[in-house]
């Protein structure tokens, strides 16, 4: 057990190593994203704002807790482009035949999977998400007690592992259609307009879904609801909601896990 | 002996969708999908010995690549059995493809974007081999694959010759006992291919590493394999040495004479004449019914013969009967 894992932690620190190498060969790339990425978010934030101003609290949420709850959701989506990117594109490995090559080796397929990939270049979609965060709180007065913390890491390890499984679950797709690239496409569209504002705005079928089916509700809704004090107007769940999210995550990425499993039991490697 | 790699009627089914022609037919296809199961492996069984090298060959469709792929793991069978090194791929893919090195010629698991060592480094780890048999080994196949001059060059400015050398490299770092190699001298100069030829026979013969081989290169079959599975329409359609292999499928010897001048009678109860052009005649004949010495002393005979040459069949006559058969 003990050799085990510091096998596979030997490995993914060579992994690591060599993905921020990669990512150094190509800088004007880098510089690119440097530029574009901060663009969207915090035109994202000004959007909400304009909204709020012109008009009327969203929902009964006003700006300063929409900042905290938009930075929530930014945290959980960078933190995923950092360590998952790698689902994303499970459908160009299935054609160019590099996920062969994960099978080849004595290793699990889908640590090598996420571990072939660090995106460090996603630290940059990390820094507009901590800065409209910190905002946030700052406009709220989020008090940094020792339990809020471990609450807040709680729900951000939960979030990246509501949005990683729906991207594994997609991913998978592509070992029976070898296609998937509109999908998740259309998925991270989906995360940001179900993270950016409170689920009380959707009709009731949506929020229905967004809790139930497709739970991106727990990615930054129900906990930032929780963390503000506000009574969510939708569902009226038993449970607290900080700790929903961790347990959500879980459930999902373990229910991920095994939708991958079945998926590469019926992988048909392309080509030749 | 036991058998490296026991393979026990091997059946591997698609589905494919029939899809008619232009827009119509897409539609059609869309809304009343007309499947078909079509048998890419359709029944196959061999064994294989420790130190074998084998050529696995056949055309291109004939299923040389899914068969590869289901013996490392790759893709399930939907029926029969697979035994590696007495290990089933699927039931425990680990364990069995720690003991195998695969290369595709037509892809590279070495790192396009940084240096070829690199690559190496990271397999090191996930084999978890030591640095001091990494260190021997790599000193080894330095030896044979000429890679100190370019180990340190980015592999995206490798040659391909150099690449496919780092990759069959990269496969054999921890010391497998079976090679498997998809096309290994795919596109490849005269160079290239003697050196990586060279080095498969040097790892069975130091080594006695079991070498299976698809390609399309006969020249390679015919330098490297001991003995020969041909496969078409999924199925094995020959199992044997090479030297009989020829034998059976391409019996036919061929005499080539040149005439001093033009003559009439060139007829031979045993032998056929295939062609003729001015004063050249190419006769068949079975090695079976007459000797080339005892057909040459008659001809010369009667005919005023300036020079003469015997040709012996090749794999490739043999090969191309195998696919006509078929």
């Amino acid at each position: 057990m003990v050799t085990t894992i510091r096998h596979y932690f030997s490995v993914a620190a060579c992994f690591a190593r060599l993905a921020v190498q990669r990512q150094l060969e190509y800088p004007l790339f880098l510089f690119s994203w440097l530029l574009m990425i901060p663009i969207q978010y915090f035109s994202g934030i000004w959007m909400l704002k304009i909204i709020v101003d012109r008009f009327q609290p969203l929902n009964g949420w006003d700006f300063p807790e929409l900042a905290f709850l938009y930075g929530l959701g930014l945290l959980s989506h960078g933190m995923l482009v950092v360590f998952f990117i790698n689902t994303w594109q499970i459908d160009n490995m299935v054609i160019q035949g590099t996920f062969d090559r994960l099978l080849l080796r004595p290793m699990s397929v889908f640590f090598q999977l996420v571990a072939s990939y660090v995106n460090f270049i996603g630290l940059i979609d990390c820094i507009p998400g901590l800065i409209i965060f910190l905002y946030g709180c700052q406009l709220v007065g989020f008090e940094w007690t020792l339990g809020n913390i471990i609450k807040l890491l709680l729900v951000l390890i939960g979030g990246v592992l509501i949005r990683a499984s729906l991207f594994i679950s997609l991913g998978t797709i592509a070992f029976w259609t070898k296609r998937n690239a509109s999908m998740v496409g259309f998925t991270l569209s989906m995360l940001e307009r179900g993270t950016m504002y409170p689920l009380g705005i959707y009709p009731y079928v949506l929020q229905v879904i967004f809790t139930f089916i497709i739970p991106i509700g727990f990615i930054s809704f129900y906990p930032a609801a929780e963390f503000l004090g506000k009574g969510s107007e939708s569902f009226q769940l038993p449970l607290n909601f900080a700790l929903a999210t961790p347990a959500v995550g879980l459930a999902c990425f373990m229910l991920s896990q095994w939708i991958f499993r079945r998926g590469m039991r019926s992988y048909e490697s392309a080509g030749s | 002996m036991e058998a490296v790699i026991e393979v026990h009627d091997l059946v591997k089914e698609y589905t494919i969708a029939k899809k008619g022609s232009g827009l119509r037919g897409a539609l059609k296809g869309l809304l009343f999908p007309e499947k078909k199961t079509v048998r890419g492996v359709d029944g196959i069984s061999f064994s294989i010995a420790p130190g074998e090298i084998v050529g696995y060959i056949g055309p291109n469709g004939a299923g040389k690549s899914t068969t590869i792929k289901m013996l490392t793991g790759i893709l399930h069978p939907t029926s029969g059995s697979i035994k590696v090194c007495g290990i089933s791929p699927q039931a425990d893919r680990k364990s069995v493809v720690r003991k195998l090195g695969v290369v595709f010629g037509q892809r590279t698991q070495l790192y396009w974007d940084l240096r070829l060592g690199e690559s190496f480094e990271l397999l090191r780890r996930i084999y978890q081999v030591d640095k001091t048999s990494f260190e021997e080994n790599m000193s080894i196949l330095s030896d044979v694959l000429k890679l100190e001059e370019f180990i340190h060059t980015p592999v995206r400015q490798l040659s391909l010759g150099q690449r496919m050398r780092g990759d069959i490299a990269a496969a054999m770092l921890h010391s497998p006992s079976v090679l498997f190699l998809d096309e290994p001298t795919i596109g490849l100069d005269a160079d290239a291919k003697h050196a990586i030829r060279h080095f498969i026979k040097e790892i069975n013969r130091k080594r006695g590493v079991t070498v299976i081989l698809t390609t399309h290169d006969l020249d390679d079959v015919e330098q490297l394999c001991t003995r020969l599975v041909v496969v078409n329409h999924g199925k094995v359609v020959e199992d044997g040495p090479m030297a009989s292999l020829i034998r059976k499928l391409a019996p036919h010897r061929l005499l080539v004479v040149e005439l001093q001048q033009p003559f009439d009678d060139l007829e031979h109860p045993a032998a056929e004449i295939i062609k003729q052009d001015g004063l050249k005649v190419w006769y068949q004949f079975e090695k079976s019914r007459i000797s080339a010495a005892q057909l040459i002393s008659e001809l010369s005979q009667k005919l005023p013969i300036q020079d003469l040459s015997v040709k012996e069949p090749d794999i490739e006559d043999a090969i191309r009967e195998v696919y006509k058969m078929t």
